[in-house]
């Protein structure tokens, strides 16, 4: 065939492949539905038992035992429950009232990526939880049955440094208020489930995310920002409850020129982290919103930071109405361990002190006065082997930094405790704490900074061969240990304290267990097919207790039980009661 | 023939917008890249079914558009294409967050269903052999999202696509900082 002939028949051949003919279309006969429509047959609304949820009820939250109506349970994040049914006499026969299997779909997973982080919230009658991925449900508190559920969709490209996690909702005024992975905040109706308003809060291309449960105070609601490892800047966020319109944003790290801001070599301020992925807690009376920030930006190299870093690592109290800095307490300055500050502040009064309570992934436990920030004892809870902290000022003395060729240092990357939170019992005034006893090698390293990608300054290693986990019980005032109980792996569930004086805790293992509030000694212990990484709660329905936990193993397990990696998945709500 | 009416042939051929002349427009070519080149190259010996494979690469089918109407909602169409086990687009590209509207065709003769992803949560569309069915989502947020054919794990067959949905973070929610480094080019 002649050259010029191929060349035509190439021509035509390239025209009949690239102009083929038409796909068939047909008379439109069908249209989609939604994919659970057989539950939504079953389901559709709640009652509208959150209407009458004001913030006087918030305040009160406490003389509603029947109901879970804060993330914490309660403003003071005691996470401690007045009902009693359930106490050290019966605990024995605890057994599953019913359990609500959630059933993920599709691709929203790595081998470690999603896990069931949240706490329940109850009101008269009806649970509200959160998933990963944007899911939120509406359950029959008695029977387990689906009254509603949302999903908000989740685009795939979204920065989540160490799992698609969501720790639950916040309830006010008929709304149920949840934060999306990609940085959503939305606000749906209790009765159906359909969204009123949303309002975007981070920006995903910079590397935030969100992953907390908002926090209601007065007409508004509450938003941190996730995303510490990958320079950003962090800030919270308040919201008009009504209209979803921003009150105000406060950043976590200051501008030149604001208070704080000589803390901050050069630029560095502008990556400098921060971050706000704890829900706060509220004193109603001083009118203070007390709430925890995380690392510094880059996580482990701090030369390029120097300074104390304000406010990193830090408690930071602030008015709720605009934001304004009222005091602060920096546990760790200069953070080169990724000892986020983040977790929660527990408020309590004993020898007539308003004091604030807060294990630090440090491995410190701080207790201050709440009304000014003075430190009234600080003292390690765990293996802490990176400082010394002055017991009576709280002043720092480093003793072990990540370096090139490597440090081993304890605690770990984790902390001596994650995020999974403390509790406080009113009737022992004890406090309890999920103990992560880990170290790890932490390693700097030059990292130059591209937005939207992880900004670690290093790397960390964690030593498997010598980590395991507690539940230990302390005196507040005196900052003794009062009983600890030893597991095999680091202690990863938030814990529930009761006036059955019981100490309920889940396990990495999946065993969800209870234990005497004044001893320690478990008592008793139920399997629940996955390992335990979420808040449970108590609640009653005419004065029957239940104890609800959510079972689904997932997250940062590389950072926090490396061992674990792989153990079977869940995303149940298992949920307890007495025959 | 002569030259000429070669050169009228390949205007003809440009001007009937037949897709393989427009790529070959220099906006497209300066895009090229090796890794890239190679992988187009081997792509024709695995995208089908083969000993080791009975799958069609993810995104065979192509990409298109959704319009926006004068009424603010987005509009396209997909066709599961006849004993191919792919979406025709496999990727739709949304110019903003907000409702699309999408006809889906089936002239296959096998049965599918297109699941997808919306707030409020999955909406499936149930598609017979030489049916179709229209589906409305609502997405927000830019980003992409997958969808896929439930029936006979038809989506890990092939049947996998994406939705890329256009726009940015809002302002309000942008960080207050000088603009930042970017992640280097490759």
């Amino acid at each position: 065939m002649p050259a010029r002939l191929r060349g035509i028949s190439l021509v035509v051949t390239l025209l009949l492949a690239a102009c083929m003919p038409p796909l068939e279309r047909f008379p439109v006969s069908r249209e989609a539905q939604p994919f659970d429509a057989a539950n939504a047959r079953l389901a559709g609304t709640a009652p509208p038992v959150a209407a009458t949820v004001t913030f006087e009820r918030l305040v009160n939250a406490r003389s509603e035992p029947q109901n879970w109506l804060t993330y914490y349970g309660a403003y003071d994040a005691q996470r401690y429950s007045p009902l009693d049914e359930i106490d050290r006499g019966n605990v024995a026969q605890l057994r599953p009232a019913w359990i609500f299997q959630s059933g993920l779909i599709g691709l929203v997973a790595d081998p470690s990526d999603y896990a069931f982080e949240a706490a329940p919230l109850v009101v008269d009658g009806v649970l509200y939880t959160t998933g990963p991925d944007g899911h939120v449900w509406a359950l029959d508190a008695r029977t387990g049955g689906m009254l509603w559920h949302y999903r908000h969709a989740i685009p795939l490209d979204v920065p989540l440094c160490c799992g698609n996690v969501n720790r639950g909702a916040a309830i006010a005024q008929g709304k149920v208020f949840v934060v999306t992975p990609n940085g959503y905040l939305v606000a749906l109706d209790a009765a159906t489930g359909k969204p009123v308003w949303t309002q975007v809060f981070a920006d995903v291309r910079a590397g935030e995310s969100a992953s907390l449960a908002p926090l209601v105070v007065k007409d508004m609601v509450l938003t941190g920002s996730s995303g510490g490892e990958y320079g950003v800047r962090g800030h919270i966020d308040a919201f008009d409850i009504a209209t979803g319109e921003r009150r105000w944003r406060r950043y976590n790290v200051p501008k030149p020129g604001e208070p704080g801001s000589e803390s901050w070599s050069g630029d560095s301020w502008q990556r400098g982290g921060g971050t706000a992925w704890i829900t706060g807690s509220y004193d109603p009376e001083l009118d203070l919103v007390y709430w925890g920030t995380g690392n510094p930006g880059p996580v482990f190299d701090g030369s390029v930071r120097e300074g104390a870093n304000l406010f990193t690592n830090s408690i930071i109290a602030f008015r709720p109405d605009d934001g304004k800095l009222v005091w602060y307490f920096q546990m760790t300055p200069h953070g080169m361990w990724d000892y986020d500050g983040v977790n929660e502040n527990i408020l309590f009064e004993q020898g007539g002190r308003r004091l604030l309570a807060h294990f630090d992934k440090n491995g410190h436990l701080y207790v201050l006065d709440r009304t000014n920030g003075a430190l009234v004892l600080a003292t390690p809870f765990a293996r802490a082997d990176w400082g010394e902290v002055d017991p009576r000022t709280g002043h720092v003395t480093v003793r072990r930094v990540p370096t090139p060729g490597g440090t081993e240092i304890c605690p770990g990357p984790a902390g001596a405790k994650e995020w999974p939170h403390a509790a406080y019992s009113p009737r022992t005034g004890l406090l309890y704490v999920p103990v992560v006893e880990q170290c790890g090698t932490f390693k700097t390293a030059d990292t130059d900074f591209g937005e939207s990608l992880p900004y670690w300054g290093g790397d960390v290693e964690i030593v498997k061969e010598r980590q395991w986990g507690h539940v230990k019980a302390f005196d507040p005032l005196s900052g003794r240990e009062v009983w600890s109980w030893r597991g095999e792996h680091p202690m990863l569930g938030s814990l529930l304290a009761t006036a059955g004086d019981l100490v309920f805790a889940g396990e990495p293992t999946g065993a969800f267990s209870a234990f005497d509030a004044h001893t320690g000694e478990k008592l008793w212990s139920f399997q629940t097919g996955s390992g335990i990484h979420s808040s449970p709660v108590a609640y009653s329905i005419d004065g029957k207790q239940y104890v609800a936990v959510h079972s689904g193993w997932g997250g940062w397990i590389k950072g926090f039980a490396p061992e674990l990696y792989g153990a079977p998945r869940g995303d149940a709500l298992v949920v307890f009661a007495l025959p | 023939m002569p030259l000429s009416r070669l050169t009228l042939l390949v205007a003809a051929l440009v001007l009937t917008g037949c897709e393989y002349m427009g790529l070959a427009r220099p906006s497209v070519v300066e895009q090229l890249e090796p890794p890239v080149v190679r992988l187009v190259n081997e792509l024709p010996q695995v995208d089908r079914p083969n000993e080791a494979l009975v799958t069609r690469i993810y995104a065979t089918g192509g990409l298109a558009h959704a319009r926006l109407g004068d009424d603010g909602i987005m509009r396209g169409e997909m066709w599961a294409r006849p004993a191919q086990l792919i979406w025709t687009p496999a990727i739709i590209v949304m110019p903003e967050g907000g409702r699309l509207e999408l006809t889906v065709h089936n002239p296959d003769m096998m049965k599918h269903a297109a699941f997808m992803p919306s707030n409020g949560g999955h909406r499936l569309l149930e598609l017979p052999p030489r049916s179709s069915g229209r589906i409305a989502i609502e997405l927000d947020a830019p980003g992409f999202y997958w969808f896929g054919c439930p029936v006979g794990n038809h989506a890990g067959r092939g049947m996998l696509g994406f939705i890329f949905v256009e726009g940015g973070v809002p302002p309000q929610a942008r960080l207050d900082r000088p603009p930042q480094p970017q992640p280097p080019e490759d």
